[in-house]
C-alpha cells in the first residue's frame, strides 16, 4: 500500500525541481575521440544521426589530440570520470585495461556481428574503425607512384621526406615495415635490420616531426614522400584535388585498430551503452566508411563496392597484411623510441 | 607580527597554492617508477632518478639543451645590443618611434614568427633564393635542423633582449665617454672601458631572460627542429604527453627548473660583482 505521509509530500515538492535534471543527464554521454578531420567527419556519419534516432540523447563530442591523451584524462579523472565512451588506439586501450579504466561491455547484443579482429585479448571494448598503413605521395612529382617502402632510400628523393617519429606509432610502424621490406625477419626478436636501415636514410629525410601533419606537408608542396594512415590520405586525396595520393607497397602494410571503450564509473552508462550500440552497429559502420573510408568492424554493413576498394578491406590488401600484435608492440614501444633517438633522430 | 609582513600575506597564499604546491607535487611524482602504457607505479623510489642519471641520452639532452641557451644567448646579445645603442643615442623624437620598432613583434606569437621563418628559411625562401643568386649550387639547408631553431629563437628573443639592454644603458653618460676621449682614448676603447662596463647591469639581465626563456622554449624547436632538435622542453612534453611517463617528465621538470635556479644564482653573484 502507498501511503502517503508528510514526509514524502514534503519530499517530493523539494525534489521536484531536480528530477527533470535528472532526467536530462540521463540523456547524455560524453565521447572522447581524434579531433580534426576525424570529429568532422564522425560528427556527421555517426554522432548526428543517432541523436536523430534517439532524441533524448545528446552526445558530448569531447575532441582528444592522441590517444595518449585520451589515457591521462581517464587516469587523471580516475575518481569521478567525466567521459562515459572512449576510442583510441588498442594499445593505448590495453594500457586503460590493464589500470582498470574501462568496464567490459562484451555482453552487448551487437558483439556478435563483429568481425574477429574487432576483439583483442585483454582489452575490453571492441575495436570501432580498421585503419591501414600507407605511403602518401605528390602525384605531379613522383611518378610513376611508388611500389615499393624501399623507395624512401632512393636518393632522388633527397630532403623531400617526411616522417613522424616514435613514439608516434606513425614512427613505430614504419620501422616494422623497413624491417620487413629489408629482410629483417621476425620484429618481435628484432628490428635491428629496420633501424639500421633507416639510420641510413636518416639525412635525407625532411623532417621528423611534420607538423601540423605529413599530409599537410605534401599537399603544400613541402614533401614528396611521407607516411600516415589510408583513411586520412583517401579523404585529402579528395579534398586537395589530387596533390596528394596514397599507395600500398608491394611488401605489404599493417592494421591499426581503434578501440570503443566504455568508461568503468561512468556516469551515464545508459545512453553510453546504447551509443556504443549504434556506433558498432551495420547502419553506423556503413555510413562512416563510405565517408571516410576506415574498414568497417562489423560483418553485416552493406559497404558500396566502390567506398570498399578505397578501405583496408579489399581481399588481397587483407592478404597482404603484416600481423602486428598491438601487445607485443606496446612492450617494445619504449626501446624503439629510445633506439630512434640516439642513432637517426640525432644523425646528421 | 607588523602590518608590511601581514600584506604580504596573500600574495604567499596564492603562490602556495598554485606554485609551490603543484611544484612539490611535481617533484613528488619524480621519485615514482613509470609503469608500462603510461602507468605510475607506488613510490617513493629512486629507480626513475637513477635512470636518468645513467642514461647519456638524458645527460647529454641537459648538457646539449645549455649549450643551445647559452649559444643563442650569446648571438642575441651580438644582435641586439648594437640596436639597443643605436636606439639608445637616437635623437629623441626617433627613438620613440624606433623603439615600438623593435619591440613590436613581441606584439606576434612565437608560433606565428616561428611559421615565417620556416617560409623564410625553406627551400624555396627567400634566403635561399638570395644564396643562389650569389652563386651557391645548393644553398644548406636552414629548416627542420639546429640552424633554423637558433636563427628563430635569435630573432624571437631579440626584443626582449634590447628592452633589458635599454633599462640598462640608463646609467651611461655622454660625458663620461667625451672625458675619455678627449684623455686620448680611441673609439674602441671608449666603448670597452666605459660603454660596455657601464651597461653590464643590462646585459645580465638582457643575457639571463634569453637563456631561461631558451631552455623552456618548446614551440620553436618542434616545429622548426623537424625532430632533431631534442630540448629539454620538447622532451619533457613528450615524455609527459606521447609516452606518459610521467615520472620521467616529473624528473626532467625538476631537472629543467634546477637550471633556472643555477641560472640565477650566477646572475645574482655576476651582478654583485658588476656593481661593486
Amino acid at each position: 500500500m502507498f501511503r502517503l505521509s508528510r514526509r514524502t509530500v514534503l519530499g517530493s515538492a523539494l525534489a521536484a525541481p531536480f528530477v527533470h535534471r535528472v532526467r536530462a543527464a540521463e540523456g547524455m554521454l560524453t565521447l572522447a575521440a581524434y579531433s580534426g578531420i576525424f570529429e568532422d567527419n564522425y560528427r556527421a556519419a555517426v554522432v548526428e544521426p543517432f541523436m536523430k534516432a534517439n532524441p533524448g540523447i545528446k552526445v558530448v563530442y569531447y575532441p582528444a589530440g592522441s590517444s595518449a591523451q585520451t589515457l591521462g584524462l581517464l587516469r587523471a579523472q580516475k575518481a569521478a570520470p567525466q567521459l562515459d565512451v572512449v576510442l583510441f588506439d588498442v594499445s593505448v586501450a590495453k594500457g586503460a585495461t590493464d589500470d582498470g579504466l574501462l568496464e567490459d561491455i562484451s555482453d552487448l547484443a551487437v558483439m556478435k556481428d563483429l568481425l574477429p579482429m574487432a576483439f583483442t585479448k585483454g582489452v575490453a571494448g571492441a575495436a570501432g574503425t580498421f585503419d591501414n598503413y600507407v605511403m602518401l605521395y605528390a602525384p605531379d612529382k613522383v611518378s610513376p607512384a611508388p611500389t615499393s617502402w624501399k623507395d624512401f632510400w632512393n636518393p632522388k628523393f633527397k630532403d623531400r621526406i617526411a616522417i613522424t617519429a616514435p613514439p608516434d606509432i606513425v614512427g613505430i610502424s614504419f620501422t616494422l615495415m623497413a624491417n620487413k621490406a629489408w629482410g629483417g625477419g621476425d620484429y618481435r626478436k628484432s628490428v635491428e635490420t629496420g633501424l639500421a636501415k633507416i639510420a641510413e636514410m636518416a639525412p635525407n629525410v625532411l623532417s621528423w616531426a611534420p607538423a601540423p601533419d605529413p599530409y599537410t606537408f605534401i599537399i603544400q608542396g613541402q614533401a614528396d614522400l611521407a607516411v600516415g594512415w589510408n583513411a586520412r590520405g583517401q579523404i585529402y586525396s579528395a579534398s586537395s584535388g589530387g596533390k596528394l595520393a596514397v599507395a600500398i607497397p608491394t611488401e605489404g602494410s599493417l592494421f591499426q585498430i581503434n578501440n570503443m571503450c566504455l568508461v568503468k564509473g561512468a556516469k551515464n552508462p545508459g545512453p553510453a551503452k546504447r551509443f556504443i550500440e549504434y556506433a558498432l552497429g551495420a547502419e553506423a559502420q556503413k555510413a562512416f566508411t563510405e565517408r571516410m573510408f576506415y574498414a568497417p568492424v562489423n560483418t553485416k554493413a552493406q559497404i558500396s563496392a566502390e567506398a570498399l576498394a578505397r578501405t583496408a578491406a579489399t581481399p588481397e590488401r587483407m592478404a597482404n597484411m603484416l600481423d602486428i600484435d598491438w601487445l607485443e608492440i606496446a612492450r617494445i614501444r619504449d626501446g624503439m623510441a629510445e633506439q630512434w633517438r640516439r642513432r637517426i633522430l640525432t644523425k646528421r | 607580527m607588523r602590518l608590511p609582513a601581514l600584506l604580504l600575506g596573500p600574495a604567499l597564499l596564492v603562490n602556495l597554492a598554485i606554485f609551490i604546491a603543484p611544484m612539490a607535487n611535481l617533484a613528488a611524482l619524480s621519485f615514482h617508477e613509470a609503469r608500462p602504457s603510461g602507468g605510475v607505479g607506488p613510490g617513493p623510489t629512486l629507480a626513475t632518478w637513477a635512470s636518468i642519471a645513467e642514461d647519456e641520452y638524458y645527460i647529454e639532452l641537459v648538457t646539449g639543451s645549455i649549450g643551445v641557451a647559452l649559444g643563442v644567448t650569446v648571438l642575441t646579445l651580438l644582435a641586439g645590443y648594437p640596436l639597443a645603442l643605436f636606439i639608445h643615442r637616437a635623437a629623441p623624437r626617433w627613438r620613440n618611434l624606433l623603439m615600438v620598432a623593435c619591440i613590436s613583434p613581441l606584439l606576434v606569437s612565437a608560433v606565428v614568427r616561428t611559421y615565417g621563418w620556416m617560409v623564410i628559411l625553406g627551400d624555396t625562401g627567400l634566403v635561399a633564393a638570395v644564396l643562389r643568386f650569389l652563386g651557391m649550387a645548393k644553398p644548406p639547408r636552414m629548416v627542420f635542423n639546429l640552424t633554423g631553431v637558433v636563427i628563430a629563437l635569435v630573432e624571437i628573443l631579440m626584443p626582449t633582449m634590447i628592452l633589458c639592454l635599454l633599462a640598462g644603458f640608463g646609467r651611461l653618460n655622454a660625458s663620461l665617454e667625451e672625458a675619455a676621449a678627449s684623455l686620448g682614448a680611441p673609439r674602441w676603447r671608449v666603448f670597452m672601458r666605459v660603454v660596455l662596463p657601464l651597461s653590464l647591469p643590462g646585459v645580465l639581465l638582457g643575457c639571463l631572460l634569453a637563456f631561461v626563456l631558451t631552455v623552456s622554449s618548446f614551440i620553436t624547436p618542434k616545429l622548426l627542429g623537424g625532430g632533431r632538435v631534442i630540448l629539454l622542453a620538447t622532451e619533457i612534453y613528450d615524455q609527459a604527453i606521447v609516452t606518459l611517463n610521467w615520472p620521467v617528465a616529473a624528473a626532467l621538470s625538476v631537472l629543467s627548473l634546477a637550471v633556472f635556479g643555477l641560472a640565477l644564482l650566477l646572475y645574482g653573484r655576476l651582478l654583485r660583482m658588476v656593481e661593486a
